[in-house]
């Protein structure tokens, strides 16, 4: 008896959660006419061309500057950490070191 | 089938999944350690765990599609628990990056003596953050634009357009991968380099990982809506889908304003 009761009212507040859950997806509107999910997804479809446009500009203008490398560090002792090595080896995924031969 | 049932959820049919899963689990974390710890054998098992795990992601999935979309066991009452597991999972996650976030906070607000007094370190080469960066931050919303155009051309019924839509969300996100393994490879600083390097690659590595994920989750999406799986009125996988890149695209917003730009003046 008890056990229905919980389930049915799981199931009523299943029901109104999964009404909620279907437009939970992007839609601000309350509306659920069709014709407006077309006008939305051309809406989307421009802003992303538009996005599409600054990002390739930003890219061009961004890789076509060089940037200047700056001189090596003083060694302090907070930088290139090995106080355990690598399991791979004494360098670091994307250094080329070429002293490590004195190593094997 | 489902019409001789006289409720409306899904007993699943036993399944193999979970203890592969979990041995694949057992296999990659005992491996790292192995591996970490220069153990031999390590390297071998640490791989063969991470296979594992990635074969039984991919049949286990495999098995919901067929759950859902070729078998129709997936009632709304039924969809109520991917919906909530994956808002949960995505909290989940939330939790997971505002600890890096924190981390990377504690060690920046108050920099120790140690490593000088200020932040970042001294001898710590920072990157420009109006280069890259700056370049990325706007990829991942044109992304998120382009997964709402995706959405909307379901909901609408637009099939072929919404392929289009997933292609380009997909696209971008490639872009912005690359770019960002770009950034990586010309950067002055290593993950070795004091708790600078520490907390800058821990947080933006894993929200790279992040939308590795989430790009592979959206290409799936893809596939199957090219397919005819996902329909105007069910398609919790491309919602679930959509929320995680959304996720993703926002928390790249703070790492750009916290860790580049503030982190680096």
């Amino acid at each position: 008896m008890a056990s229905s009761i919980v389930r049915s009212g799981f199931l009523l507040g299943a029901a109104a959660c999964s009404r909620r859950g279907t437009t939970a997806g992007r839609r601000g509107f309350a509306s659920s006419a069709h014709h407006d999910d077309a006008y939305e997804a051309a809406k989307w479809e421009k802003i992303t061309y538009l996005g599409i446009a600054t990002c390739t500009i930003l890219s061009i203008y961004n890789l076509s500057k060089g940037h200047h490398h700056s001189p090596d560090p003083p060694a302090y002792p907070y930088l290139r950490i090995r106080t355990k090595e690598f399991p791979w080896g004494p360098d670091g995924l994307f250094e080329i070191k070429h002293h490590s031969e004195d190593h094997h | 089938m489902i019409e001789s049932q006289r409720h409306s959820y899904h007993l699943v049919d036993p399944s193999p999944w979970p203890i592969s899963g979990s041995l694949g689990a057992l296999a990659t974390t005992v491996g790292g350690v192995m591996y970490m710890h220069s153990f031999q054998g390590g390297a071998t098992l640490l791989s063969l765990g991470l296979i594992f795990i990635l074969y039984t992601m991919f049949v286990w999935w495999r098995d919901v599609l067929r759950e859902s979309t070729l078998e129709g066991h997936h009632t709304k009452a039924v969809q109520l628990g991917p919906r909530y597991g994956s808002i949960l999972f995505i909290v989940s996650e939330v939790m997971f990056l505002f600890a890096f976030f924190w981390a990377s906070s504690h060690s920046s607000l108050a920099p120790t003596v140690e490593i000088g007094g200020i932040w970042p370190p001294k001898g710590i080469g920072v990157l420009d953050p109006w280069e890259i960066p700056f370049l990325n931050t706007p990829i991942l919303p044109s992304s998120g634009a382009a997964v709402t155009w995706a959405h909307h051309a379901i909901l609408a019924g637009k099939e072929k357009r919404a392929v289009y839509a997933l292609v380009a969300t997909v696209s971008l996100a490639l872009v912005s991968t690359g770019f960002q393994g770009m950034e990586y490879y010309q950067a002055p600083s290593t993950i070795s380099d004091s708790i600078y390097g520490s907390t800058f690659f821990l947080a933006t590595g894993f929200h790279g990982f992040h939308v590795i994920i989430g790009t592979l989750f959206l290409i799936i999406c893809g596939i199957r809506q090219y397919l005819g799986h996902l329909t105007k009125e069910h398609h919790v996988g491309f919602e679930a889908a959509a929320w995680y890149w959304h996720f993703v695209d926002v928390v790249r917003l703070f790492p750009f304003v916290s860790i580049y730009w503030w982190g680096g003046i």
